[in-house]
């Protein structure tokens, strides 16, 4: 009970490790994991596949619960799906029986609170991502940048606190993938949201990102971790990419990765 | 290359597809035609035995009479009703023991050597168990329609609950969805086209089903017809309720593929 802080952070994970149970073996995901995210922070987790990336978020969603350890929001300890926190999958997961109207009420109706001002909320939502003009079409007549978006609009018309980001730009072409870079930098800033990012792409999270935690696996654990200096996390995605020190701090990074990976061997 | 040009390339592959579709349908009815042509003509040189095979003309012209003096339409009545009721309430129940064992997977685990022994199992064998426990009438004969289908369909359609992809239950679970919503908004929708193709075999079973329990208990249908006729030795009768059953089973599956054309056009 002593361990909930003096000021509670808004993603706290404490010593946490997550065991996966089959009928052949007991496989460590993650071991030990000490992790804190402030409010307004935009994180990012980077690794290897199999450094348990995706088990972190399962853990902060509530959608799993940790062998050993705390995972805490806002101070108090997650049991269950939490509405404070969003989560966003690789891909868009568009329901296809599914207007993109109904599509984007979906977590307000499981939530109980779909009503005239939450469905205008989502819509304005639609709106900003430019997708207003598809409000009753199906997905399959959208792109796959398009329906990112809308999955996008799906998580935040619930109005999480928290966005989770499970590699969501892993399954677009590279154009389309640096346009919602910017858009989900600009979305989150502008609604002042808490963002955690997984992906395996260093350069995505340095652009991206306030801070970087490196992963290595088995177990997955912290390797190192980094601030990206206020002159590249101040600015948008794709001009942080082009910014003169970023190539250097690519490089710097990238060779702790390296490390970190050979010590696993 | 001009507008034109792609134009006509275009106009050549349609009229090229329109003459192979036409030649499609001229060999279908030339293989109809010859059928009963050959049929008719040995027939009529006496080259097969009359009496059991009978000959399209006579068949033709018994169904007509049948047809107009009222007696064929109530035996086609029943016969179809007892089909439809037999396969709507074998996929309905089918669906939902289907349910039932993915709500519990407990249960399912039970279940399943009882469900491989059920499926195994012919139907149709089950006949005289329904005729003894729920009389020689119509309830005996849906049941047996029924019974063909229910067990099939809940194998179908519990491998299709449990095949919906995870990241669809993910995605409600994040909302923070129950289990009674996991299935209404995820699993449901997305195995109708399932669901409704499990109609389209299940009219096929249901037949099966209809006509061997009308062979064994019931005084009119398709199916009694043909026991009939067999019975007084005429073929030609068996006939017609041979060639009706072709010509309505045939229509009724067109009715089911349609609706499931219409139904699952957004689920692609």
């Amino acid at each position: 009970m002593s361990q909930v802080p003096s000021s509670p952070a808004k993603i706290q994970l404490h010593h946490v490790t997550h065991l996966y149970v089959s009928s052949t073996n007991a496989f460590m995901a993650v071991q030990g994991i000490d992790l804190r995210v402030e409010e307004g922070e935009f994180v990012c987790l980077v690794g290897p596949s199999g450094c348990g990336k995706t088990t972190l978020l399962s853990l902060i969603s509530g959608l799993e619960q940790p062998t050993a350890g705390k995972v805490l929001i806002d101070g108090e300890e997650v049991r269950g799906a939490s509405r404070k926190v969003g989560y966003m999958l690789q891909q868009d997961y568009l329901f296809n029986w599914r207007t993109i109207e109904e599509n984007i009420f979906l977590g307000l109706d499981i939530q109980g609170i779909r009503n005239r001002e939450t469905e205008e909320y989502a819509l304005h939502l639609l709106n900003e991502m430019e997708l207003s003009q598809f409000r009753h079409a199906y997905p399959s007549q959208l792109s796959g940048g398009m329906r990112q978006r809308v999955a996008l609009v799906r998580t935040l018309a619930c109005q999480p606190e928290i966005l989770l980001l499970d590699e969501p730009f892993s399954a677009l072409d590279h154009q389309t993938k640096l346009k919602l870079e910017d858009l989900i930098i600009l979305t989150l800033r502008r609604h002042k949201k808490t963002a955690v990012l997984v992906t395996h792409d260093l350069s995505e999270a340095i652009a991206m990102g306030d801070k970087v935690y490196i992963l290595s696996r088995n177990p997955g654990r912290i390797s190192s971790e980094l601030e990206v200096p206020k002159t590249i996390s101040a600015l948008l995605p794709f001009q942080a990419r082009n910014h003169e020190s970023f190539s250097e701090l690519f490089h710097k990074v990238w060779k702790e990765m390296e490390a970190a990976i050979d010590g696993t061997k | 290359m001009e507008q034109n040009e792609i134009n006509e390339i275009h106009r050549a592959y349609l009229r090229h597809e329109a003459k192979t579709r036409t030649f499609v349908y001229l060999s279908q009815l030339l293989l109809l035609v010859l059928f009963f042509g050959v049929w008719e003509w040995l027939a009529r040189l006496n080259l097969i035995n009359v009496l059991i095979f009978s000959y399209p003309s006579k068949i033709w012209a018994l169904f007509w009479e049948k047809l107009w003096d009222g007696t064929l339409l109530p035996h086609v009545g029943m016969t179809v009703f007892e089909t439809v009721v037999g396969f709507l309430l074998g996929t309905l129940l089918g669906t939902i023991i289907a349910i039932i064992i993915w709500w519990s997977p407990f249960l399912s685990r039970v279940l399943e050597p009882y469900l491989v022994i059920a499926n195994s199992m012919p139907k149709v064998a089950l006949g005289p168990l329904f005729i003894v426990g729920m009389g020689t009438g119509l309830v005996s004969i849906v049941a047996m329609a029924c019974t063909v289908s229910v067990i099939v369909t809940t194998l179908v359609i519990y491998t299709s609950f449990k095949e919906v992809n995870e990241n669809y239950i993910k995605v409600v679970r994040t909302f923070g969805a129950n289990k009674q919503q996991i299935f209404r908004l995820v699993i449901l929708p997305s195995s109708i086209p399932t669901i409704v193709s499990t109609l389209k075999v299940n009219v096929g079973l249901s037949w099966i089903g209809v006509i061997v329990g009308e062979f064994l208990v019931s005084k009119i249908g398709l199916g009694y017809l043909i026991i009939y006729g067999f019975q007084v030795f005429n073929f030609t009768l068996v006939m017609v309720a041979l060639a009706v059953i072709a010509i309505v089973a045939t229509l009724m599956y067109q009715a089911v593929a349609y609706l499931e054309k219409r139904l699952t056009k957004q689920f692609k």
